[in-house]
């Protein structure tokens, strides 16, 4: 539809506006005041929802058969000028509204009849209601105000004019019943963005048929409903149609917030299934599909069904979304009259494939990340015992044979020259420091210890070994992975150090827990507090280390009440 | 090795047991060596000693098995536990193996080891 479409249907309504004007104003008497507000509020209320349709769906028909409803409800309003020509004219097109508004309900939400047998349905509607018309123009006696006679009147008869008017009820009953069934029809067969805006037409269109019945009824039987309340306010009713579509439109704009806000709300790393789920229920259409390219050139959906987006099937349409994941939506084909609505869809879902993909790439980066990390504490815990191994069987072995060596040379010495002798004995006791010192240098490198005996073991001669009081509330016996007992064991070794150096404590608890799955150290003291784990590169360190085995180290330390660190470690 | 054997020295490390050797022989022992745990079970079956020194690091098995097995056999032998480490880089393995004793490699004597001996001093 061009612009000139907009143009043409905004100058209707305003010439609508002058019209109603006029009809107003010229008669004498004046037409009844609640009737002029409700008339005018009906028929402008459908040139304004054919505006509102023309600018959100512009590929549809929507837009005529609004502005074609409502120009037929206030056309009528010619015949309260005092001619007779335009009273006649009035008189044939009085109820042609009504054939519009069925047309209007037939035809949503494309604006086109779907099957020959509608478009015969709303042939017949109109040439019903014009008939009817007719056979009111060529009866009918007049009317008790003074209005002018019909230019097609041939025989004023009350009597066969009210005969038309009772023979009439059976055929426009039917054929309410008729487009009202169809109408539901239409809304049984289909599904998700159709069955959306389907389902108020279908209680509209109730309402409508309805205040139909009733009308047709108050013409022919005494009903208990004022003449005022039928004619002149019931009407009102109609309103529900335009209102309908404008608050559909502000759903629908509602609906592109709605993806926005589904992508927002999506937890990081959510599954294609849990996206397909928040677009379908953001645009409202049940029957959304996700899909992506396979290997073989396939497509499949989030359930793991195959399909083909070449042919979606009958009712649906395929949108290719853009990124490296070639993914397509398939969903009902009726959404491609919300185009905007579709784009924002697609955007979104390739916004948020992007971001689960990226997301996934650094998820595996950096898993990486940790695995590395991992392989390098472990490599540097190998280094270590391959070191501290070194220093025994190298190092250590050979001050160990100097030291009985220059024993026996001392004691050979002390017989013959004890001056010699004192001076062997002076460098048998270096070799004995250099060797208590090359110890303590490979026990810092790696302790021997763990190796040997463990956790349970290493920890007891951390235990035996600290200036602080220290006990052991419980630590397992069973042997853990090398990279765990080393973590472990530097965690408690570190903490004692602390405890020396920085706590004036006058006691320390050591505790080794094994909840399910984990590894949990605590070394608690009863000194000042107040370490933070920010405080020097040792507790920082051991966070480091804690973290390359994929636990958390916390440290809670209160000022004047001593400091408890605890390491969580995973144990497989 | 020699039948009248009082002390098995159990090392892989020639040096070490060249020296402990001569000082041990100097103290007035008769010595036999082994440098591994197998050598050490056959040896110790053969010889008899009175006191095995035990390393327990050897290349074929660690000090406290071998330790176990010589407990094992008849008539056996004072095994006395030797290493260059210090008995807390063991934890509690020395205290819970069947050797009477540890002894650092660095404190070795003749009078040392005498004092596991006390029945018979020779």
């Amino acid at each position: 539809m061009s612009h000139r479409t907009g143009t043409a249907l905004a100058a209707g309504a305003v010439t609508a506006i002058a019209f109603k004007v006029v009809v107003t104003v010229v008669p004498r008497p004046a037409p009844d005041v609640v009737w002029v507000i409700t008339s005018s509020a009906i028929g402008l209320s459908f040139l304004a929802a054919g505006i509102a349709a023309w600018r959100r769906w512009p590929a549809t028909r929507l837009c005529w058969l609004f502005s074609i409803a409502g120009y037929l409800w206030l056309l009528p309003n010619v015949g309260y000028l005092p001619y007779a020509l335009t009273f006649t004219f009035a008189g044939l097109i009085v109820n042609a509204y009504t054939a519009a508004l069925a047309h209007l309900a037939l035809a949503w939400p494309t604006g086109r009849l779907r099957s020959p047998f509608e478009r015969w349905l709303v042939v017949v509607l109109y040439g019903w209601n014009i008939g009817l018309s007719l056979g009111t123009a060529f009866f009918a006696p007049g009317c008790r105000t003074g209005c002018p006679s019909s230019l097609l009147l041939i025989h004023p008869s009350a009597a066969i004019n009210d005969a038309i008017d009772a023979w009439s009820v059976p055929g426009s009953v039917l054929l309410t019943a008729t487009v009202l069934a169809v109408v539901v029809r239409h809304w049984q067969q289909a599904r998700g963005w159709s069955r959306h805006v389907l389902t108020p037409l279908v209680w509209i269109a109730t309402a409508v048929v309805a205040l139909s019945v009733v009308q047709t009824l108050n013409m022919n039987l005494t009903l208990p409903f004022s003449q005022f309340a039928i004619d002149d306010v019931a009407p009102l009713i109609l309103i529900l149609g335009p209102a309908m579509f404008v608050i559909s439109t502000v759903l629908a704009r509602t609906a592109r917030g709605a993806v926005g806000a589904a992508i927002v709300d999506l937890e990081p790393g959510s599954s294609p299934g849990r996206l397909r789920d928040a677009l379908a229920l953001a645009v409202g259409d049940s029957t959304l599909q996700l899909a992506f390219r396979q290997p073989d050139g396939g497509f499949v959906d989030t359930t793991g069904q195959r399909l083909n987006p070449a042919s979606p099937g009958r009712g649906r349409a395929t949108t290719p979304l853009a990124g490296p994941d070639e993914a397509v939506l398939i969903h009902d084909e009726t959404l491609a009259h919300e185009p905007q609505l579709v784009r924002l869809t697609a955007s979104a879902a390739s916004l948020a494939l992007e971001h689960s993909r990226l997301q996934a790439e650094v998820q595996a980066q950096l898993e990486q990340v940790r695995a590395s990390r991992a392989r390098i504490v472990e490599a540097g815990d190998s280094e270590r015992r391959r070191l501290e191994r070194d220093l025994h069987d190298g190092a250590q072995q050979r001050l160990v044979t100097l030291s009985l060596a220059l024993a026996m040379a001392r004691d050979l010495a002390a017989k013959a020259e004890p001056g010699l002798g004192a001076l062997i004995e002076s460098a048998s006791k270096e070799a004995r420091e250099a060797l208590t010192e090359l110890r303590e240098l490979a026990r810092g490198i790696h302790p021997a210890v763990l190796t040997q005996a463990g956790l349970a073991g290493a920890i007891q001669a951390l235990a035996e070994r600290s200036p602080v009081p220290t006990t052991i509330a419980e630590v397992p016996r069973q042997r853990f992975p090398a990279a765990i007992e080393a973590t472990a064991y530097f965690v408690v070794s570190e903490a004692l150090a602390n405890v020396a150096k920085h706590s004036q404590a006058s006691s320390a608890l050591v505790a080794v827990r094994t909840p399910p799955g984990r590894l949990v150290v605590t070394v608690s003291d009863d000194g000042a507090g107040g370490a933070a784990p920010g405080d020097g590169s040792g507790l920082r360190g051991l966070g480091d280390r804690v973290a390359a085995a994929g636990g958390v180290l916390c440290i809670s330390s209160p000022p004047g009440s001593g400091t408890r660190l605890e390491a969580d470690i995973p144990c497989p | 090795m020699e039948p009248s054997a009082a002390i098995l020295i159990v090392d892989d490390h020639d040096g070490f047991r060249a020296f402990a050797r001569a000082m041990l022989e100097a103290a007035g022992f008769t010595v036999a060596e082994a440098s591994t745990g197998a050598e050490a079970t056959t040896a110790a079956a053969a010889v008899r000693p009175r006191l095995v020194l035990l390393d327990i690091q050897l290349p074929d098995s660690d000090g406290f098995e071998v330790a176990r097995r010589l407990s094992a056999q008849a008539d056996s032998p004072v095994v006395v536990l030797t290493s260059t480490r210090e008995a807390s880089d063991y934890g509690g393995r020395i205290a819970s193996s069947p050797a009477a004793a540890f002894l650092p490699k660095d404190q070795l004597s003749g009078a040392a080891l005498r004092r596991f001996l006390p029945q018979d001093p020779g």
